[in-house]
């Protein structure tokens, strides 16, 4: 064990803990902001801390520090257990059960350390100068960057846990401006990868000039009640407002839409979603969770039922059930319960099958407002922008739409689920792939 | 005790600068924060932090480097001195930063440091809020109630010979309420906070915070469904700020000034608003949660006149946008922590008091919605485009205020709404909020009196056909 963890476990006792559960964490971060051929700003970085879970008579305390001079870690325990005194004591309090983790491959690549700076910075650069010669519309980019970084996790608990793990990741964003007629339009892309090499460079090149050079000219159009297709970006974000709700500790308080249902439809019969923490392309994958609890795939919808919430070690016990492997957290938080991956089931059809079945309708590729959806009701009132579907086709972009309705409603009303699965971050590493939802009030003019 | 030793940070600055830097900068911060929690009407969290680390940022050239790090031992501090002076030699362009003025103000002063309150004291508070929540209304299931205290301290200093320090305490109280009747919920929450010490509770009653919200969340249970479509909107004082801050204040910052991406870029001294709208943005307000005696770059902070009766007057500046664009420093470089560098932020932002009386304005809108309380949005600042969620909203009908409807929100664009605001009341007040823009969060006062903007366009779950309101 790490010499700080063995020293803290130790004084936690001495202290008068009956229990005491450590988590270090560590990273490097390499981020470079190129603008116009330059580079505009470099940032790079190690960085530290703990946090310091205390148990004693069923009560919590906790505390965090990034300050690992000797006193201020004897000043963590003090001020964890002082911390505890006041909470209330709950049984559900306690550590998890000490289980063996399969390791996970692929979280990590060696070679991100060892990459030469300079292949960094030409990578934004790169990125930079062919997002300006893509399309005459698109002659700015107001954002391009290329960052890396790694992470260590590491718990120690005082039932012998020991267990760590390593993570990297790369990306590549590109934010860019297309303009025509005094208009402006911006266009975001994003790449990731554990490695600079699993980047796509011509793809978000590709995607952030589209994305901005496709919305020029976009103009509100009339109510309509039309069939909607929501981009995979679009769907996974829906899925990331949902996120909050398989959590137990939501469904205790009674913040979930989803609390109650479990065993009831709340989707369609083609709509599955499992929350999967060994995906190997999930950014948000893990061996073991923020409790050191193994984590696995945790399906929640099965074929529109709901299977059951996500748990952490306290949520479990309050409903008598078991840790799903979902502690979610960092060294400044007290294990909460959260997503990791969740996806929705890709399907069989192409995207451009699925498109075929609208003759007349809408395509969604942004949705505003999602932060304004009531998670516990479900209620949503979003922003839309797009294209207009004709005959399968793209066609005129519009924006400035408005539809209205509740989230549970939504997912029954889903129709079609095509197989092009892509990944965002929204409320966790949520992935979707394009889906076609049937008739929605959509207001415009 | 000083967060850093004199001669420690002169020599780290003095090695960082031997890589031939035009500029090397040391932010060193240290910030205490303390959460308390009620939900279920217990206390479920103490919880409290130490974060203590230091950024050096060297400029050579046009070229920002940035490396951070916690260990601040005089090995660490030089090893990242060593490592900013390395990552730092690759880079072209100009070098240009705006000249550190202004004048010193003396520090927030802080009557009861909230660290030397016991958490008895605030643990009392929210049990009392919680109750008081709960007694509103039986319909109330559920009620969370938090506390949070955060003392920031920071040292700025330059190779320019300057060593600016600062201290913000800030205190803030959460309270959210949960409704149901008959398997139907609503919520509602409130979260005032200020730059203060505990005295914050002598003229706060957590309690009356907490009827509020309860009171907004039972109410919302009655309301009808919002309708859709375009209509006047009158706009509410206070945290309805937030419309103005995020799609129009964002596109005021320099750096996306600077880069062409906002519709204000090149358009000093033209009309940008109606002519009745003037906007500022002041981090020297006594107490306000954006409020600071210096930025994060060591510049004094000063009240920027933004739009001056619809005419765009300034931007918001850092140091670095400053010097590139040949502007005065204005006090706006700010940063989450020392793990981020300074970018153009707004501290307090908000518009300026019209004539009218909230009456006048409801009297004046033959139908409309009034949205007095919202919630959150997003925006585009390219475009300015923007949603907005109502929290507490009324039809207005005939001059009067109507019955309340939910789950609407208003859609559209920042710079295009600015000229359509055609009513400006009496009432501004401010409100603290934490305010994104490239993963940095830091803390805001946004504002406003209650407006009207002639025509905008409303999203809810009763869609009806243009132009047409439900009854």
């Amino acid at each position: 064990m790490n010499a700080i963890g063995e020293r803290l476990l130790v004084r936690c006792k001495q202290q008068g803990a009956e229990d005491a559960e450590l988590y270090l964490s560590r990273g490097t971060e390499f981020t470079v902001r190129v603008y116009k051929g330059e580079i505009e700003s470099l940032v790079s970085a190690e960085s530290r801390g703990i946090g310091l879970r205390t148990f004693r008579d069923h009560r919590v305390g906790f505390a965090y520090t990034s300050d690992f001079e000797a006193q201020a870690l004897e000043q963590l325990v003090d001020e964890a257990l002082l911390n505890g005194r006041y909470n209330h004591a709950d049984e559900a309090n306690v550590l998890p059960e000490t289980l063996s983790f399969e390791p996970l491959d692929g979280l990590m690549s060696p070679a991100l350390a060892r990459l030469d700076p300079q292949r960094k910075i030409d990578f934004a650069l790169e990125m930079e100068r062919r997002a300006v010669s893509l399309d005459p519309r698109v002659r700015r980019v107001s954002d391009a960057i290329y960052s890396d970084g790694s992470g260590q996790v590491e718990i120690f608990n005082s039932r012998g846990l020991q267990a760590s793990f390593d993570r990297t990741v790369a990306y590549g964003v590109l934010e860019t401006i297309a303009e025509q007629d005094a208009e402006m339009q911006s266009g975001f892309a994003f790449t990731h990868g554990r490695d600079m090499d699993q980047l796509d460079l011509a793809g978000v090149v590709k995607e952030g000039v589209e994305n901005a050079a496709g919305l020029l000219g976009a103009r509100p159009v009339p109510t309509a009640s039309v069939p909607v297709v929501l981009h995979p970006h679009a769907a996974a974000m829906i899925l990331g407002v949902l996120a909050s709700s398989f959590s137990a500790d939501a469904v205790i308080k009674r913040r979930s839409v989803l609390a109650g249902k479990v065993g009831e439809q709340v989707a369609a019969d083609i709509v599955t979603i499992t929350d999967d923490a060994r995906l190997p392309e999930g950014l948000a994958s893990r061996p073991f969770d923020g409790e050191g609890v193994p984590a696995g795939r945790n399906q929640l919808i099965a074929a529109g039922v709901l299977n059951g919430y996500l748990h952490n070690t306290y949520t479990a016990r309050r409903m008598r059930s078991r840790s799903t492997g979902s502690a979610v957290r960092s060294y400044k938080s007290v294990p909460e319960v959260g997503v990791s991956n969740l996806v929705l089931t890709p399907g069989e059809l192409s995207r451009d099958a699925l498109l075929a079945r609208v003759d007349n309708g809408l395509h969604v590729s942004q949705l505003s407002g999602l932060n304004t959806v009531n998670p516990v009701s479900g209620e949503f009132s979003l922003g839309l922008t797009g294209h207009w579907i004709e005959r399968g086709r793209l066609t005129k972009p519009v924006k400035e739409l408005t539809v209205a309705g509740n989230v549970i409603a939504l997912l029954k009303k889903v129709v079609a689920v095509a197989s092009d699965l892509r990944f965002i971050f929204a409320g966790g590493f949520c992935g979707s792939p394009t889906i076609l939802i049937e008739e929605l009030p959509v207001g415009g003019l | 005790m000083p967060l850093l030793d004199q001669s420690l940070v002169d020599s780290v600055i003095k090695r960082a600068l031997r890589s031939g830097a035009d500029f090397v900068e040391l932010f060193v911060e240290r910030k205490r924060n303390q959460s308390i929690s009620v939900e279920e009407s217990k206390v479920q969290r103490v919880n409290s932090g130490n974060d203590l680390g230091a950024g050096l940022r060297i400029i050579h050239k046009g070229t920002v480097s940035y490396v951070y790090t916690e260990d601040l031992s005089e090995d660490g501090l030089f090893k990242t001195a060593d490592l900013a002076a390395e990552v730092g030699r690759r880079g072209g362009g100009r070098f240009a930063l705006g000249e550190l003025s202004g004048t010193l103000r003396p520090p927030q002063r802080i009557e009861v440091p909230p660290d030397g309150v016991g958490p008895e004291a605030k643990i009392e508070l929210l049990l009392e809020a919680d109750q008081a929540a709960r007694a509103v209304s039986g319909d109330i299931k559920q009620v969370a109630v938090g506390y949070g205290q955060s003392a920031q301290e920071v040292l700025v200093a330059t190779s320019e010979g300057t060593r600016h320090a600062d201290s913000r305490t800030r205190i803030r109280l959460m309270v959210h309420a949960v409704a149901e009747r008959n398997g139907e919920i609503q919520t509602a929450m409130e979260a005032p906070g200020m730059q203060r010490g505990f005295e914050f509770f002598d003229d706060t009653s957590a309690a009356d915070y907490a009827r509020a919200a309860a009171e907004r969340a039972v109410a919302l249970l009655d309301a009808a469904p919002s309708p859709a479509g375009t209509m006047a909107v009158i706009i509410g004082n206070e945290f309805g700020g937030a419309l103005f801050h995020e799609a129009c204040g964002h596109g005021l910052e320099a750096d996306f000034v600077g880069k062409g991406s906002t519709v204000f870029a090149g358009r000093i001294g033209q009309a940008v608003a109606s002519p009745i709208v003037t906007a500022i943005d002041d981090g020297t307000l006594a107490s306000r949660w954006g409020t600071l005696t210096v930025d994060d770059e060591g510049v004094p902070t000063r009240r920027n006149v933004l739009i001056q009766d619809g005419v765009l007057v300034s931007y918001m500046y850092d140091r670095l946008r400053a010097g590139q664009q040949s502007h005065p420093v204005t006090g706006n470089g700010r940063r989450q922590s020392y793990q981020h560098l300074p970018i153009p932020r707004m501290t307090n932002t908000f518009i300026a008091a019209g004539a009218h009386s909230v009456d006048d304005i409801v009297a004046a809108t033959p139908r409309g919605l009034y949205a007095k309380k919202l919630g959150a949005g997003q925006v585009d600042v390219t475009t300015g485009d923007f949603v907005f969620a109502v929290t507490e909203g009324y039809l207005i009908e005939g001059g009067r205020i109507g019955q309340p409807v939910r789950g609407a929100t208003i859609v559209g664009n920042g710079p295009r709404a600015l000229h359509k605001i055609d009513m400006v009341a009496n009432d501004l007040k401010l409100a603290p909020g934490t305010c994104g823009k490239e993963g940095q969060g830091v803390p805001v006062s946004v504002g406003q009196p209650t407006i009207r903007i002639s025509q905008l366009t409303v999203g809810g779950t009763g869609v009806v056909p243009a132009g047409a309101m439900r009854p």
